[in-house]
């Protein structure tokens, strides 16, 4: 909320700068956000004394002066005015400030003698007409202080940022009030027309929830001007439009108080009455800015017992509107339910100042000092003639009780870390305006109505922590516990894969959560599939990010297809991230799976002079995963098997234990066509939950053989109905003694008939209890070979 | 080749062969060739070595040193071309002759400079004794709001626009209800930290955006006091952004939180002399904090009045802007591989002093 420090300077004496003023609020809670000065610039302006002046050498009617403007040294200053002399506080525009219409201050010679600024006048700083002689100020600063907001009809705007629970800061007393508990200064009250209950004036309420209270002035002989200057002015530095006097005051009292007020035209309500209601379904009304609004039955209405009048508490009708010939004046002040007008303003989609405070929770107990308020102001400035009593509902006295709230001492202290006396806290809750007293080992503090944000005790610990200054509240005393840390194993382990794939050239990437509707389609899932029934949401951003990702995949494309084409050459991007599925829990909520998504494509390393670049493929791809799985502790007993016979593209699913942990493949080319990528893309998607922590068997220390290996190559020759894994099986069944299995060759070529490969590996063997001597592995060798031959019917290849 | 007439000369050419024919050498068995024919029984050098009788006395022991020597580097060379062929490389000359040429390579990556931020931070947090917790992203309204201290329909639910799935189910805005899902399964004394994705419906800026990470804290147990929470907060503060960064309490508003606080650091740019990036404040807010509200601790099932304890909350996008001067919060989605590849190389702690 914007505030005019003339405003608040109604209220409370503030002799500090509104830099200091903004700092001090911010460090008690209301945080500034922004200063802003209104009116002439004085920036670079500055508070200074004439230290010495004498005439200038070479022209008569200049003066040589220095002037000390809190500089490590005192100004060398050119001045021309007549009224210029020694020990004159003056105010200096130093090199680089920018003065009205412009003008800027430059270093400059005159007649041979160095000015290093400018003495201003009254014109020259855009205040005033007066040329003839630099301005004489009267005050006494420090010199080098900023002359602004203290010259010329200006004024300084202090954005406050308000939170929800503080309504009773959303106008200037409330303000005022936070900074007379800041610097424990008194605060002054407005003046107020003392009116008496009893107006003989119907007012009902149909549900007391939703207008706990309803209070009403009369005033008569009114006559609508403009309101004074001094008003308008303050309206305008808050942003306020000024209207008339008495538009003007409803919203002076409202920028004041914080009440919100609205003045209805007596002479054209219907009937002579207020009848707070709900709003029928066929009703409607045009409002103040002189739309139509269709009502419904969330629609808080006033009514005059017959037309509705004004939307309650969010903007009047037009039909009552206060206009050049009104006479007679109804003054609403009354109190809304925050929910009633929080439907309301839904509703009807407004927001306005008046809403914003009452969904707040206004002051239910000020509803009638505002009307004095207002009604002095009517009287003071000769806006109408305010009837001496008021009109009151109040659903339920019990409303305006003070609350009673004990604030143990101990407690206080045991929070906030300190050692406070009873009686210390007294005086802190004091100075906010909470009447309190001591009581043995508590404090007895008394919340007006206007504090209802205190509930409880901890309410009072916050205030009085507030007062005392949270910088003010050290740390002598030792750590009182001691509690260690369980880092988390599957976390770290998380961790540690994502810096391992990093290290091996893949770029981590973290895309959105949310996904397209489109890239099931894209992706060709079906409804069966849970990748193709996502979790929607009710109020995306969106339509391309209206449901959660059922898989990494589309978002990493999306990554690929983001490059340009040539800086496509070789990627390898990955990403470890949840994807949301709705296998819901007992509460409802989706199933949220931790995947890692690989993406590969383009060259496998870059142009080099000594290393040949060739494309990435799917055994690059598997070389990846297989170091992965390594690193996963768990690589002995992977299968990778084909996911479906029928699809052309290679897509596998990863077994262990004939469970599936992971799919890899290339993704089929039309689909990678519609993420705008041409080449071939690789990637696997690990289902890391799946893996357990620790591994699937835990690492053990194991014997290393002191004797040399012995390394055979063998080749042999197969039928395609045979895989390399049935082979390799067969050959480690076949010793003991096997420490390695190398595939270095691979053929299917046609001179070797229809349907046969050839395979040709190195073995390599060792013993832990000897060094292998030929004869001993000759026999393995043929071991081999014959239960490949009987197995598998796999031979030697003899060419 | 006749060792007739054999001189200095002729046994550096002598050598200059073998060296060359032994680096070529494709594997063990023409390795061996290789030896045999200069070192072997009837090898070159063998018999240049018998053939130094024939020499006049004077010459005799310098050329046998030399022979010998060259034995000895033969020998030393096989062995390493046996190393080559066993790791099966050399086929190329090892040393083509100009070592400014560049190195083979392959691609480069890195972490995610979010990831690398949030490792650090976890790091400060598991040395001070935080423990780590995880929660749902798709959250139950009443552990995001509710038990959070937020009435239903209240204004201070305005302050984090919101994703929902339906009436009770949303995106989580904060990383915050963890506090409770974790109070609920464990009893005082705890000390947790949890990093998580959490989401906001807002139109993305510069400095705002849909999905963000965030982590939290929580610290519950007997005497836990603000003075406590001003003791971690500050060092956590020195230990990422150095020692001489300075930290302050700003008293504010949060519904799960009171005594509650922002707090602010000094501004890494101007040290504290205020710039625009602070706007002018000297100031930069880095977290919001507080002691826990007694209504919290009723939502989880603990007696208030049996502990106290404090919370804090940071955006880690915003803490790594805030580290590595980044203007613009949606770069750290985008993914484009030149902005993240900045973030790669270096230490990964660069605290500034």
């Amino acid at each position: 909320m914007k505030v005019s420090l003339n405003w608040l300077k109604r209220y409370v004496d503030i002799e500090e700068s509104a830099a200091v003023l903004a700092h001090d609020l911010t460090m008690f809670g209301l945080n500034v956000e922004s200063v802003e000065t209104k009116g002439p610039d004085f920036s670079g302006v500055v508070w200074g004394k004439v230290l010495t002046c004498n005439r200038h050498p070479a022209a008569d009617r200049l003066s040589v002066c220095t002037v000390d403007a809190g500089r490590d040294k005192p100004l060398h200053i050119v001045c021309g005015a007549p009224n210029v002399r020694a020990g004159l506080s003056v105010a200096v525009a130093e090199i680089g400030a920018v003065l009205a219409g412009g003008f800027k201050i430059k270093k400059a010679k005159l007649r041979g003698e160095v000015s290093e600024g400018m003495i201003c006048s009254e014109t020259e700083l855009g205040i005033g007409d007066d040329a003839s002689g630099i301005i004489e100020l009267d005050f006494t600063l420090t010199p080098g202080e900023s002359l602004d907001g203290r010259l010329g009809h200006s004024d300084i705007l202090l954005d406050i940022e308000i939170t929800p629970n503080r309504p009773d800061l959303l106008c200037h007393f409330g303000i005022a009030r936070e900074i007379a508990a800041l610097y424990n200064r008194e605060l002054r009250f407005p003046e107020l027309l003392k009116l008496e209950r009893g107006e003989d004036f119907s007012i009902r309420i149909e549900n007391g929830n939703d207008c706990p209270r309803y209070s009403a002035a009369f005033i008569d002989q009114v006559e609508i001007k403009p309101s004074p200057e001094w008003m308008q002015e303050l309206l305008l530095a808050v942003g306020l439009k000024p209207i008339s006097n008495i538009v003007d005051i409803t919203n002076f009292v409202l920028m004041e108080t914080g009440q919100p007020l609205h003045a209805f035209d007596r002479d054209r309500l219907s009937q002579d009455s207020i009848l707070v209601r709900r709003a029928r379904p066929d009703e409607k009304i045009v409002t103040l800015d002189g739309t139509e609004r269709q009502l419904n039955d969330n629609v808080l209405l006033i009514t005059d017992g017959e037309r509705p009048q004004g939307v309650a508490g969010v903007m009047g009708g037009q039909e009552s509107e206060i206009n050049p010939g009104t006479k007679r004046i109804l003054l609403e002040s009354a109190t809304f339910g925050p929910r009633a007008i929080r439907r309301s303003r839904q509703c009807l989609k407004m927001d306005t100042e008046a809403s914003y405070r009452f969904e707040r929770e206004a002051d239910i107990g000020v509803t009638v000092e505002a009307l004095e308020r207002a009604c002095w102001l009517i009287k003071e400035t000769g806006a109408g003639q305010p009837s001496l009593h008021y009109a009151d509902n109040l659903m339920d006295n019990s409303a305006l009780e003070t609350r009673r709230i004990e604030l143990r001492v101990a407690q206080a202290n045991r929070i906030m870390g300190t050692q406070l006396a009873a009686d210390d806290l007294v005086e802190l809750l004091d100075r906010l305006g909470l009447e309190s007293r001591e009581a043995g080992e508590t404090v007895v503090t008394a919340v007006p109505t206007f504090r209802r944000d205190l509930k409880e005790e901890i309410d009072l610990i916050e205030e009085t922590s507030r007062v005392y200054g949270y910088e003010n509240i050290g740390r002598e005393e030792e750590r009182k516990n001691s509690l260690f840390a369980s880092i988390s194993v599957a976390d770290r382990r998380n961790e540690d894969i994502c810096f391992y794939l990093a290290s091996r050239g893949y770029t981590e990437v973290i895309t959105s959560s949310f996904m397209d509707p489109q890239d099931i389609t894209r992706f060709e899932w079906s409804r069966r599939d849970p990748r193709g029934n996502p979790v929607k949401l009710e109020n995306p951003l969106t339509i391309s990010q209206s449901v959660m990702r059922t898989s990494l995949l589309p978002g990493m494309l999306k990554v690929i297809g983001r490059h340009p084409v040539p800086d496509r050459e070789g990627m390898r991007i990955f990403e470890m991230a949840k994807v949301f599925l709705r296998i819901d829990d007992s509460q409802g909520l989706p199933e949220e799976q931790l995947h890692l998504c690989g993406i590969f494509t383009g060259k496998t390393a870059p142009l080099n002079w000594a290393q040949k670049q060739r494309s990435f493929d799917f055994f690059d791809m598997k070389g990846e995963m297989e170091a992965l799985f390594r690193k996963l502790n768990n690589y002995s007993d992977i299968e990778f098997v084909r996911q479906k016979e029928r699809e052309p593209d290679h897509i596998c699913s990863i077994l262990i234990n004939n469970e599936k942990f992971a799919e890899c493949g290339m993704i089929p080319s039309r689909i990678a066509g519609r993420y705008e990528i041409d080449l071939p893309v690789f990637y696997y998607i690990i289902f890391m939950d799946l893996f357990p922590v620790q591994g699937f068997s835990p690492t053990r220390f194991s014997y290393i053989s002191p004797y040399p290996g012995v390394k055979r190559d063998l080749c042999v020759i197969s039928s395609d109905r045979i895989t390399f894994s049935d082979i390799r099986t067969v050959i480690k069944k076949s010793s003991k003694h096997l420490e390695f299995i190398r595939l270095f060759d691979y053929y299917r070529g046609d001179h070797l008939g229809e349907g046969k490969r050839s395979y040709t590996f190195r073995l390599g063997f060792r013993s832990p209890e000897n060094t292998l001597d030929d004869k001993v592995v000759d026999g393995i060798i043929d071991r081999i070979l014959d239960n490949l031959q009987k197995k598998l019917q796999v031979s030697l290849r003899t060419e | 080749m006749q060792s007739e007439g054999i001189d200095s000369s002729k046994l550096e050419e002598i050598e200059k062969t073998a060296t060359s024919k032994i680096n070529t050498a494709p594997d063990n068995e023409s390795l061996e060739e290789v030896r045999i024919g200069f070192l072997g029984r009837k090898g070159i050098l063998t018999l240049a070595l018998r053939s130094i009788g024939k020499l006049p006395p004077a010459q005799r022991p310098a050329i046998g040193n030399q022979i010998n020597a060259i034995k000895q580097r033969i020998n030393t060379l096989i062995e390493f071309r046996k190393n080559e062929i066993a790791d099966g490389g050399g086929d190329e000359e090892p040393y083509p002759g100009d070592p400014s040429l560049p190195g083979r390579s392959c691609w480069e990556g890195g972490p995610h400079v979010l990831h690398k931020v949030l490792r650090e931070i976890k790091a400060i947090f598991y040395g001070m004794g935080y423990s780590l917790a995880e929660g749902p992203e798709v959250e139950l309204d009443y552990y995001n709001f509710e038990a959070l201290n937020f009435p239903p329909e209240h204004p201070s639910r305005d302050t984090q626009d919101t994703f929902y799935v339906n009436r009770d189910i949303l995106l989580r805005t904060q990383t915050s209800p963890v506090q409770v899902r974790y109070m609920e399964k464990h009893k005082p004394p705890l000390r947790i930290i949890s990093p998580g994705r959490v989401y906001r419906n807002e139109t993305p800026d510069p400095s705002h955006a849909a999905e963000f990470l965030q982590m939290e804290g929580l610290y519950v147990d007997k005497n836990v006091s603000l003075a406590d929470l001003r003791n971690d907060v500050t060092y956590f503060v020195h230990a990422l952004f150095g020692s001489n960064a300075r930290v302050r309490f700003r008293p504010h508003f949060f519904p799960f939180t009171e005594p509650s606080a922002e707090v602010d650091m000094t501004c890494f740019a101007c040290k504290g002399e205020g710039c625009p990036i602070c706007q002018k404040t000297g100031w930069i807010e880095i977290m919001g904090a507080g002691m826990v509200h007694p209504n919290v601790f009723k939502y989880a099932g603990y007696a208030p009045d049996s502990v106290t304890g404090f919370a804090f909350g940071m955006g880690i996008d915003r803490i790594a802007m805030l580290k590595y001067g980044i203007d613009d919060i949606r770069r750290l989605l985008n993914n484009d591989i030149r902005f993240l590849s900045q973030f790669w190389n270096g230490p990964v702690s660069e605290v500034q002093d």
